[in-house]
């Protein structure tokens, strides 16, 4: 195979002043368009399509079944980064749906409504519409409400479209528990949900699963997503190959993709110019200046050119939780054998959610999502914090704000030089963090001029807390 | 209570007033007290640990002062609300908290919550969304992870003969309910919604005993009655936990009388009885998933139409109405609350289709908002009057 | 001859109407802090206008926000019933109300006369008259000329923000940017309108579709509306006298539905006395 050449210099300049920092991120444009290109082709060629959500357990279960499915979160999130989401918002609140709901769902739910009364797809339907799917797969739980809720509220619209409803659910930390006390109970529970998912959609779209063709995708996915936690290793070298703005992209391989091989060759690419660029030195900014970190949060759809104006300060984020909740190495996870592919897809499932329960349990006052911040800050030497609450989604936001409380309470790793009574002291500080305020994709919560200000003053910070650090 | 001479609604007034005043007195005493939110938690399980469990409540009257710097604005309004009093060491009392998987708002504010008071027991119950048979198999493993978590706490056995006992104890507090709320039936009702509320209000922050005792006081001194109430037209109040009587006066001072209800503090959680038929944590999963009936669970579609999917879901508010003949429904519903929310469209339909008119409010938990809310009432009775 | 009066204190305008059969006196003032004493100017001028003393009034029914500081008002009735027994009694076919006040937008639907539905937005200043002055003011318009200006523009540039500290940041970067102040006026009454039009539809609006309150005088913001619906709207003559107009009906109705059976609604021992300031 002939050698790849990359660019010797980044970022580059893409589409409408989008700068990227892999060749990879700029690719996936297109790669969405032919997705949900090929979910309205799909439909015409009598295809089965399924309404799904991102980051669930059954990826791997409707690829093995040759099921399209309709990203419904990404979607909107499409909408939402033309800009064009409000009109659909809009037709949600007109039904009687608050403006407080996720945006997602609201757009949504104001499209299918629209579409369903028109017997078409909306006017100008960004890149072709959201068509109507065959049936509809809920995952709600511990992952996110409006994932409970949002399909049953559809079938108002769409009574004769069957919804299943997983259990994707996970156990929340506590101190007194240990996870080998109830996986069992839970990966029993899981299993058998996923079982009864493979006769719903047997039953429904008139097909049986092929249950080696399941262990191929699984194999298929793990291999997939082992590549995936490579790239993100390789993202820890300074400078930095890669930052969150290009990762918001390439989450499109992993939670729109996972199971096919179109996935497993793009990290491969990926992983393969990320070794380029760290082997050349190559970061995504000319001066690297401050690493930060992305603990957790939705990105403002519409606003992704913010982590341009970051770069443009020599700030970079080599790394984010956001859509790496199931990006673990398969080997880490220490999977019991099992000849039963779903009780394999359900094990995954928990052990990947308790990843940093043993972690956390030997730090006093952490928790697994502090412990993985408190391990990507020292592996990734980061130098902030920044979150963005996204006003409309409870569910990936609740709690950042508790996260970084307890992070600066429990790990202060900067040693800066200060006067106390006249005498010099080393005093440890805790990372500066920054709260951006906006939503996934209402633009009408967002005001640039105000984003803009709020970075400019965190760089100052990050800036003086720099010049003041000490070595020890 | 100790205390015969003085008894139901003046104890009720006064545990409403001062919300928790009996639970300090418990605890000064050496009970042990535990807090917890929403008609989802397995209070069976807390009084047979030998706890007395207590509803945290919010207050609409005071602003929230406390909270921001710990919770985020987005989070129910009623749960910032009740964090806040806890803050404002309200709840001091309290030796533990016991949240069930009810909300995104509330899961995702677990660990704020329980670092943030400190206190010494905590435990999140993780009740599924969907009413599948497996899911039942599930909840039971997970109320017994429950039950031997707390049994740890208090150093004892929490036994399946406890918990039986604990059913039976719940089961007639929730019958004294069911007896409280004949007395709405009439017309006039003899009692109001207002006092209805209150009297709910402050059987929730009792031991199960004293709660039934309570009731009991409240029922025999309303039977009593001379004074009639005046004014129709009926209204049933539909929402999540409504626990001050503010809102409800608001209605029954515009010209109205509320004789229903769907709400948290009330039906909702009373309504639903455990079988003693089975053994008891299969009767409390039962009773969770299946029985109480809130929008956070997920009741798979039934159809074969989706009407008869809104019957499925909503045909115990159509019972309510018809039983205690109601002119007019108020969907109350918090803004931010996600569960509602989503379920909205679905509930006007179902009403719709009973000919019912409804008025849909959506509010923040707090009196700021009460000359907005007077005005939509005051048109909506305006508008059903004959 | 009997004569009703309808007072409707608004949070911007306060406003009394004197009938007997026809209307004979109307008044408009603008609402101040003291809703009290206004209520009993602005009375006390209709009563002039009309040349009647306030007892030879026979119902006084109070409407509007400050309803609750009318002490002279046999009747309190909401804004929501009072605009629509108004709106009907001037346009018959009216099945739709949207009301634009300052300070907030009501959609009101109609059939057989009677209010059948309704919803409000007093809470966010997006679709209301707070929104338009306040924008007004960041681009340096007045606001009576907003909507003539907003109607000669061919382009109307996308306004995404509905709130309205973000909005005048936006509308005066766009400025700065050299976009003709027509299109982004165009722009806002259409960011409005939507907003407006999309509370509205949860009524299901149907014609005649019948627009009052300040924001019927905004002959942008009206255009804008109609371009969204696909037909005409109807705009009463007086759109600011609707609900006072309402109001005396409403009392008018009340008396002579119980004349008929033989008693005669509820009064207030009420006196239309002079209120001081802080007496």
């Amino acid at each position: 195979m002939a050698e790849q050449k990359w660019p010797d210099k980044y970022p580059i300049e893409g589409r409408r002043g989008r700068k990227y920092g892999t060749v990879a991120a700029m690719k996936v444009a297109p790669m969405v368009k032919a997705a949900i290109g090929g979910a309205v082709e799909a439909k015409r060629q009598g295809k089965a399509v399924a309404y799904c959500f991102i980051e669930s357990i059954y990826d791997e279960i409707i690829r093995a079944m040759d099921i399209v499915p309709m990203w419904t979160e990404n979607y909107a999130g499409i909408c939402g980064a033309k800009r064009d989401a409000q009109r659909f918002i809009d037709k949600a609140d007109s039904l009687g749906f608050s403006r407080s709901l996720c945006t997602y769902a609201t757009c949504g739910l104001g499209f299918d409504a629209w579409r369903e009364e028109l017997g078409e797809m909306p006017p100008n339907a960004p890149w072709g519409g959201q068509v109507k799917p065959d049936v509809m797969l809920s995952s709600g739980q511990i992952i996110c409400d409006p994932r409970n809720k949002w399909y049953q509220a559809c079938q108002q619209f769409m009574p004769d479209v069957p919804v299943y409803n997983c259990a994707a659910l996970w156990p929340l930390y506590e101190d007194d528990l240990d996870r080998h006390d109830v996986e069992a109970y839970y990966v029993k529970y899981i299993t058998e949900d996923l079982r009864g998912l493979v006769r719903f959609l047997e039953e429904h779209l008139h097909r049986k699963m092929d249950w080696e063709r399941l262990w191929e995708v699984i194999k298929l996915a793990d291999e997939t997503t082992d590549l995936h936690v490579e790239c993100r290793e390789l993202r820890k070298a300074v400078p930095t190959p890669m930052d969150t703005g290009d990762a918001m992209n390439t989450m499109v391989a992993q939670c729109f993709l996972m199971g096919t091989k179109e996935a497993y060759d793009f990290f491969k690419e990926l992983r393969d110019e990320l070794k380029y660029k760290v082997e050349h030195k190559l970061g995504v900014v000319p001066e690297e200046k401050y690493r930060l970190i992305w603990p957790g949060g939705l990105p403002s759809w519409f606003a992704l050119t913010d982590f341009n104006y970051f770069w443009s300060k020599g700030a970079v984020f080599p790394v984010e939780s956001t859509y790496h909740e199931l990006v673990y190495s398969t080997k880490d996870l220490d999977l019991p054998q099992t000849d039963d592919p779903l009780e394999h897809l359900a094990w995954k499932w928990i052990r990947r959610q308790t990843y940093w329960w043993d972690k956390a349990k030997k730090r006093p006052g952490s928790e697994p999502d502090v412990e993985k911040l408190i391990t990507w800050i020292e592996e990734y030497k980061i130098d902030g914090v920044v979150i963005h609450e996204a006003y409309s989604c409870r569910s990936w936001h609740v709690g950042l704000l508790w996260q970084v409380n307890q992070l600066s309470k429990i790990y202060r790793p900067i040693p800066v030089l200060t006067l106390k009574g006249g005498k010099k002291e080393v005093v440890y500080r805790e990372l500066p963090s920054l709260v951006l305020e906006s939503d996934m994709i209402d633009i009408s919560s967002y005001s640039e001029a105000e984003t803009r200000a709020k970075i400019d003053a965190f760089i100052e910070t990050l800036e003086s807390i720099k010049s003041r650090r000490v070595e020890v | 209570m100790e205390n015969t001479a003085v008894r139901g609604l003046a104890v009720v007034d006064k545990l409403y007033q001062d919300y928790g005043c009996r639970a300090r007195e418990l605890k000064n005493q050496g009970r042990r007290v535990l807090g917890y939110l929403c008609a989802l938690t397995p209070v069976e399980i807390i009084t047979a640990a030998g706890f007395s469990p207590f509803r945290l409540k919010g207050s609409v009257h005071e602003p929230i002062i406390k909270a921001d710097a710990h919770m985020e604005t987005i989070v129910c309004p009623l749960i910032r609300s009740c964090f806040d009093l806890a803050l404002k060491g309200r709840y001091d009392f309290l030796d533990g908290i016991v949240i069930p998987h009810s909300c995104d708002s509330l899961t995702r504010s677990y660990s704020t919550i329980r670092y943030t008071l400190g206190l010494p027991y905590s435990h999140f119950v993780n009740i599924p969304h969907s009413t599948k048979d497996i899911s039942l198999e599930f909840l039971k493993a997970e109320l017994d992870t429950f039950r031997r978590s707390l049994g740890r706490f208090v150093r004892r056995e929490i036994t399946d003969e406890d918990l039986v006992r604990s059913i039976q104890l719940h089961n007639e507090n929730r019958a004294k309910v069911k007896e409280l709320y004949e007395l709405r039936k009439p017309e006039p009702p003899l009692m109001s919604g207002a006092e209805v509320i209150r009297t709910l209000v402050a059987a929730m922050s009792l031991p199960v005993e004293e709660s039934s005792q309570l009731l009991s006081s409240v029922i025999e001194e309303v039977k009593g009655r001379e004074k009639k109430l005046s004014g129709s037209p009926r209204i049933m109040v539909i929402g999540a936990q409504i626990d001050d009587d503010a809102f409800i006066r608001l209605i029954e001072e515009s010209g109205a009388n509320v004789v229903a209800d769907s709400v948290c503090v009330g039906s909702r959680e009373y309504f639903p009885e455990a079988k003693t038929t089975v053994s008891p944590l299969e009767a409390l999963a039962e009773r969770y998933l299946r029985g109480v009936n809130c929008p956070r669970t997920y009741r798979e579609f039934t159809g074969p139409t989706y009407q008869d999917d809104l019957e499925a879901r909503f045909g115990h508010i159509g019972r309510a109405i018809r039983e205690f003949q109601v002119d007019g429904v108020i969907l109350y519903i918090l803004k931010y609350c996600d569960p509602f929310g989503f379920e909205v469209p679905a509930r006007m339909k179902y009403l719709e289709s009973l000919n019912v008119p409804v008025l849909h409010l959506e509010d923040e938990y707090s009196m700021a908002s009460i000359a907005r809310l007077r005005t939509r009432i005051q048109a909506f009775l305006e508008m059903i009057a004959k | 001859m009997d004569y009703f009066a309808g007072v409707d204190i608004g949070s911007t305008m306060t406003k009394v109407v004197i009938m007997g059969q026809e209307v004979i006196a109307s008044v408009v003032r603008v609402t101040k802090p003291e809703q009290r004493r206004l209520a009993y100017l602005t009375m006390s001028e209709a009563l002039r206008e009309a040349n009647l003393s306030f007892d030879e009034l026979t119902y006084v029914v109070a409407t509007g926000y400050g309803r609750i500081n009318v002490p002279f008002a046999d009747k309190q009735l909401t804004e929501i019933s009072c605009h629509a027994r108004g709106v009907t009694s001037l346009v018959p076919g009216t099945r739709t109300i949207i009301d634009i006040g300052g300070q907030d937008c009501k959609g009101i639907k109609v059939a057989g006369g009677r209010v059948v539905g309704f919803v409000m937005n007093d809470k966010c200043a997006a679709g209301t008259g707070r929104f338009l002055e306040l924008t007004a003011r960041a681009l340096g318009v007045k606001l009576e000329e907003m909507g003539e200006l907003a109607l000669t523009s061919g382009n109307p540039v996308e306004i995404s923000s509905t709130c309205t500290v973000f909005a005048q940041q936006e509308v005066v970067s766009k400025l700065a940017e050299g976009v003709a102040l027509s299109d982004i006026l165009a722009g806002l009454h259409q960011a409005i309108a939507s907003r407006i039009l999309s509370l509205v539809n949860r009524l299901g609006i149907e014609p005649e579709v019948v627009v009052t309150g300040g924001g019927a005088k905004n002959i942008g913001l009206v255009k804008a509306l109609e371009r969204k619906l696909g037909f005409p709207i109807v705009l009463p003559p007086d759109p600011l006298l609707t609900g006072a107009l309402g109001a005396a009906l409403l009392g008018r109705d009340l008396v002579e539905k119980a004349q008929k059976e033989g008693s005669f609604p509820t009064r207030q021992e009420r006196r239309l006395e002079e209120v001081k300031f802080f007496a």
